[in-house]
């Protein structure tokens, strides 16, 4: 975790918006000597900021480094609870793991883990998701939703709809979602979220919505047999994104939803999430462990369950599957 | 297409009535009800697109407990179910699911299963993943004992507080 100071003088310079702030405030706000501001600007330039000193004028932020550290993600972040405590580690097994004994252990809502590099990021079924060092966002976020258990697979849906319009606010790139909330660009997989809930029978504890992004990979990055089903934004986009403002607009736009969501319940999310859908009304093959259905996808529940219908027009009801198109 | 009040009214009528099997079929909605003597389980099946209230028969579907003629809906089933293993197994304590979801007894289709009949759990020991829309929700034991039986396939669709476990409390 940073210190305090770190933070403050991130906050000032989040809040200047790109125009200088006089040496003199800085020590001022801060409550340390002008020496010692120098010092905290120095250690922000090892870091990777760029930042320009001009005399009577004072420090501005030019230039900000393609990392995710909490520095990153907290310079200019919009949001009000999520994202305001930042747990970041260079490498992880995975962020899941880490955010879910920081829930047990009682960290606040908002809390978000993030890691450059996980060298055990997993997806569905205990597959392995690729999370190779520096190319993506491999974060995990803790909320701690009052609403009964049983409802907490609408927040999967929700973030998929956040990712997606901040993918689109921050690349321009038009992404689908496929059910229940893989993102895909072109096709292609770019995104997984995967849930987990810690519960009891009438109460969440917490939900931890652990989120795979590929940002920035090429395409000689991805291991061969996943070439033609996965990208990255990068690739689709032609040019490389900044992570930590992507991660910014990620935590507001969730947010955003997640207020609207505990306000007036899933329908408006729905909406917006059948508004990027790309596997409805189109035949699709769902796998389960039971077996393997194919059929028309009608659409979602108003609990977000996904509705085929057969050959022989029987509906089926799918909590959980392998959807493909 | 029938509303679900239409079809709860017919199956009122049809129960009180000597009718022993009924068939409606229009514009490609087909209700089938049969109503054996005694206590085997009435089934209703409802083709094409219903209100989501109906049950309606798929393979995918959980095995279906039995039912008092004038209940369609499966949450009520469900609650039957409860009730009467409530009866028969009174000192065994039941781990139900928190929510409608697909039933996992490992964490991979390749890994060994959390527990098996005969296994020692404690409180916080997992005894199974249940997921609906990439939600996982990690099963706890709830008390201290001995797997006694367990209730429902691997994979299979479970509903809102249907029994998953049995387990003798030590």
């Amino acid at each position: 975790m940073q210190s305090e100071t770190r933070k403050k003088l991130l906050e000032l310079f989040s809040e200047a918006k790109g125009d200088f702030i006089s040496g003199q405030k800085i020590s001022e706000i801060l409550g340390c000597s002008r020496t010692a501001v120098w010092k905290h600007i120095e250690d922000l330039r090892k870091e990777g900021f760029e930042l320009e000193a001009v005399r009577r004028l004072g420090y501005r932020i030019v230039n900000t480094p393609d990392k995710v550290t909490a520095n990153e993600i907290q310079l200019g972040l919009k949001t009000e609870t999520l994202g305001r405590y930042i747990h970041f580690e260079e490498e992880v097994t995975s962020t899941q793991t880490i955010a879910q004994k920081l829930a047990y252990e009682g960290a606040k809502e908002g809390t978000l883990v993030v890691a450059e590099q996980q060298i055990a990021g997993r997806g569905r079924m205990a597959r392995n998701w690729f999370s190779p060092k520096g190319t993506g966002i491999w974060m995990s976020l803790i909320l701690r939703p009052p609403i009964p258990p049983q409802k907490a697979p609408h927040l999967t849906l929700l973030t998929a709809v956040a990712i997606a319009q901040a993918i689109q606010d921050v690349t321009g790139l038009v992404p689908d979602i496929k059910w229940p909330n893989d993102i895909l660009i072109n096709g292609k997989k770019c995104v997984g979220i995967l849930t987990e809930l810690q519960a009891e029978p009438d109460r969440i504890h917490s939900v931890i919505i652990g989120m795979g992004i590929n940002v920035n990979q090429t395409v000689e990055q991805f291991p061969e047999d996943i070439r033609a089903i996965a990208t990255s934004l990068a690739i689709e986009k032609g040019e490389k994104i900044k992570r930590a403002e992507l991660v910014q607009e990620i935590l507001f736009k969730i947010e955003m939803l997640y207020r609207q969501y505990l306000q007036h319940g899933f329908r408006p999310i729905k909406l917006l999430w059948e508004g990027y859908a790309i596997s409805i009304g189109k035949e699709i093959t769902a796998r389960t462990l039971s077996g393997t259905l194919r059929g028309m996808a009608l659409g979602i529940t108003d609990e977000g369950v996904l509705m085929l219908e057969d050959a022989d027009g029987n509906i089926h009801y799918i909590h959980s599957a392998d959807i493909q198109l | 297409m029938l509303k679900i009040q239409e079809i709860r009214e017919l199956i009122r009528l049809i129960d009180q009535s000597s009718i022993e099997e009924f068939v409606y079929e229009h514009e490609g909605t087909k209700v089938h009800m049969k109503k054996p003597s005694t206590s085997v389980p009435v089934e209703t099946v409802v083709k094409t697109v219903a209100e989501p209230t109906v049950k309606i028969v798929t393979p995918e579907a959980p095995s279906q407990a039995p039912a008092q003629p004038t209940a369609p809906i499966a949450e009520t089933k469900q609650e039957e179910q409860a009730k009467q293993e409530t009866v028969n197994k009174e000192n065994l304590h039941k781990i139900t699911s928190p929510m409608v979801g697909t039933f996992y007894t490992a964490p991979s289709p390749d890994a060994p299963p959390y527990v098996k009949v005969g296994d020692k759990v404690k409180k916080d020991t997992i005894v199974c993943i249940i997921e609906a829309m990439k939600l996982f929700n990690e099963i706890e034991a709830e008390v201290n004992g001995e797997i006694v039986e367990i209730l429902v396939q691997n994979g299979q669709l479970v509903e809102y507080g249907q029994p998953l476990f049995l387990v003798k409390p030590e």
